[in-house]
């Protein structure tokens, strides 16, 4: 538990430091003003050059008691509209998952660029929802449509 | 050297068996003992009477027997390609312990398959756990100054703590061994069993031999771990699958179970692994329930309730629609005039196709339901035999104040018990692999042996049942029996087993 306290608050203060450009993540605040460490509100810019520019996507990161043995749960809010983006909102990736390539030097850092990256990248391997996965395996033209949507509901500001 | 070839060419070798003929098996175990070598390179060490034509050659290896055959492997392999022991073990594992393909790919580019393997290039120095100044965990984010760090030859460094607890959360919470990487993002190296010896604690090391030993078995094609429960030991045999077809591999544990080393099921001899998949399917199918109805069962020609005919005459009367017809023809009872108990409506064309279908699903169903029964009761039989077996030895005793016998002498009827059971479990096989038999000359010997087999173990059975005062009288009927079944059993054994290995039954299914 303090293991996962102190990685957290260290977390913190590297990402205070130094973060990349178009990106932000910060402990949720409750309804008391208290700030709650293992919630995170982070929000994720699509890429420069790609369909998802000009897009910010927010994500919350919930850390378990176990974390950094365990990793983070990142969840998009509202759910994405993206391959790899179950219904609920939920991300699967790789290094999000404690069975295949987690390991407990993952920052939050290289997660937020890891899910930038899996944006314009999505993985058919795995997909995790029927709409973007059917479109994008069947018919480019119209998931590409969606996705300049998605971006257009949700702009950088 | 030891490898999977000489283990082929000493155990295919009908020569190597002869000069240990008739030596016991008991004693055989304990040959084994210390100068075990981790193959079979002596003669000794191969189960030693001649071979009857349905018992295949295999070894019995203990979780020592085990660990130092993994251990010349590793040895080898590290004394030829110059790696630390610790790092051949990683490359074995990797190459699923095929050591000549794996040397060979390491001679043609030693860097690709290292990097493949998880091992890295740098084999410089021996990583130790050390305080390094100015140093902070990337995991917990501690900084001390006293803090004990460790990494392995990729320069990846943690605290100790924290490799500990990762190395602990995929050991104990995975159940991972072979492929644990370094806790470092998008770091690839293996764990070596070196480090993992400086950092974690004894019990998890035994949990972390405990699982390699288990990849080990796994990977080898013909290592499996003898199925019992609770039993520890692995059988080696050299029977590979496409073999399945010609040679049906029952192996003993040492711990006395007879498994298949095909399949891990009991014991199935004279059938084949495929034919008893598809019998063990075909008795759980409800298909065959479905084949009752359908022989033995008609549908009312009007509101098509199943109806089964339990006696009684021709006119039927449907309990729930009330509808007459005649069970005959299937055609209404009032058209059937004065003709009522003598249907003359038999000869029509549609009725008698019909009725042939019905006959052709009734024979199929008697056919399986002949062998079936068979097979049930046997299986019954063997259970009910072994209760008895249970008190076997409380009927050893008594008889022993009753008659006078020595324990030992008394031993006939453990044997007996022992025969019976080993009998019952052929016979209950011979049904199942009777049904998918084509009938040729072959299955008239066959059928002969399963006979004589059948009342040898029913009379066995009989007497074995006997009250405990007239076994003592019986004692030299018993052993004659006895002997009389091993017998039988080992002649129809051996024909199936020659029949199959030459390709000579021909079969009513493909598989």
């Amino acid at each position: 538990m303090s293991l996962c306290i102190n990685r957290l608050t260290e977390e913190r203060k590297q990402w205070r430091r130094d973060h990349p450009f178009g990106f932000y993540a910060r402990p949720h605040r409750n309804p008391q003003g208290a700030l709650d460490l293992k919630r995170w509100e982070c929000g994720i810019p699509g890429k420069a050059q790609t369909l998802w520019e000009g897009g910010l996507f927010k994500l919350d990161v919930t850390f378990p008691d176990e974390y950094p043995t365990k990793p983070p749960k990142c969840k998009f809010v509202p759910p994405l509209f993206h391959p790899n983006v179950y219904p609920s909102g939920t991300v699967c990736l790789s290094i999000l998952n404690e069975e295949e390539a987690w390991k407990p030097a993952i920052t939050i850092k290289q997660i937020l660029l890891g899910i930038q990256d899996l944006l314009d990248d999505p993985n058919p391997e795995s997909p995790a929802q029927a709409e973007a996965y059917n479109l994008f395996k069947k018919d480019r033209p119209a998931y590409e449509r969606r996705v300049k949507q998605v971006v257009r509901e949700n702009p950088a500001l | 050297m030891e490898s999977d070839e000489d283990f082929m060419s000493v155990g295919s070798s009908p020569d190597d068996f002869l000069d240990t003929q008739g030596s016991d098996v008991e004693s055989l175990g304990d040959d084994f003992g210390d100068e075990f070598d981790g193959g079979f390179s002596k003669d000794k060490d191969i189960i030693a009477t001649k071979r009857k034509p349905y018992e295949v050659e295999f070894k019995v290896l203990s979780p020592e027997d085990i660990e130092r055959q993994q251990n010349v492997q590793i040895n080898e392999v590290s004394s030829i390609l110059g790696l630390p022991p610790e790092s051949s073990a990683i490359l074995l594992r990797y190459g699923r312990w095929k050591r000549e393909k794996l040397i060979e790919s390491y001679m043609d580019h030693p860097e690709e398959t290292l990097e493949e393997a998880g091992l890295g290039t740098n084999f410089e120095g021996t990583p130790q756990t050390e305080v390094v100044s100015g140093f902070m965990c990337e995991i917990c984010c501690e900084d001390g100054d006293e803090l004990e760090t460790y990494a392995m030859r990729c320069g990846h460094r943690f605290c100790v703590d924290c490799y500990r607890h990762y190395l602990a959360q995929k050991i104990r919470g995975e159940g991972e061994a072979a492929r644990i990487e370094c806790p470092g993002t998008d770091c690839h190296m293996i764990v070596d069993s070196k480090s993992l010896g400086l950092l974690v604690t004894d019990d998890l090391k035994e949990r972390y031999k405990a699982l390699l030993m288990r990849t080990y078995v796994d990977d080898k094609d013909n290592l499996k771990w003898c199925p019992a429960p609770e039993c520890v030991y692995a059988v080696d045999c050299p029977i590979k699958q496409r073999d399945l077809r010609r040679i049906v591999p029952t192996v003993q544990c040492d711990c006395k179970h007879y498994f298949c080393f095909g399949c891990t099921l009991n014991d199935h001899q004279p059938a084949p692994c495929t034919l008893v998949k598809m019998w063990l399917k075909k008795c759980e199918d409800d298909s065959e329930t479905a084949n009752w109805i359908s022989a033995n069962t008609k549908e009312c020609p009007r509101c098509h309730s199943t109806i089964e005919k339990n006696g009684g005459c021709n006119h039927m009367t449907c309990r729930k629609c009330k509808h007459e017809f005649c069970w005959m023809c299937m055609g209404l009872w009032s058209e059937h005039g004065t003709s009522w108990y003598n249907c003359n409506r038999y000869e029509e064309k549609s009725g008698s196709e019909a009725r042939t279908a019905q006959a052709r699903s009734r024979e199929s169903l008697e056919r399986y339901l002949h062998y079936y029964n068979r097979y049930a009761n046997h299986e019954q039989s063997a259970k009910l035999d072994k209760d008895l077996y249970l008190k076997t030895e409380k009927k050893m005793t008594s008889l022993q104040s009753q008659s006078g016998l020595s324990w030992i002498e008394v031993q006939f009827l453990d044997t007996a018990s022992q025969a019976l059971q080993q009998c019952r479990q052929t016979l209950k096989w011979t049904y199942a692999f009777a049904y998918y038999l084509a009938r040729n000359n072959l299955t008239e010997i066959f059928e002969d042996n399963q006979k004589d087999l059948e009342m040898a173990v029913e009379s066995l059975s009989e007497m074995f049942e006997k009250p405990v005062p007239e076994l003592a009288q019986l004692k030299v009927d018993i052993l004659d029996k006895t002997a009389y079944c091993n017998k039988r059993r080992v002649i129809l054994l051996s024909d199936t087993a020659e029949n199959l290995n030459n390709g000579e039954w021909s079969f009513n299914v493909d598989w």
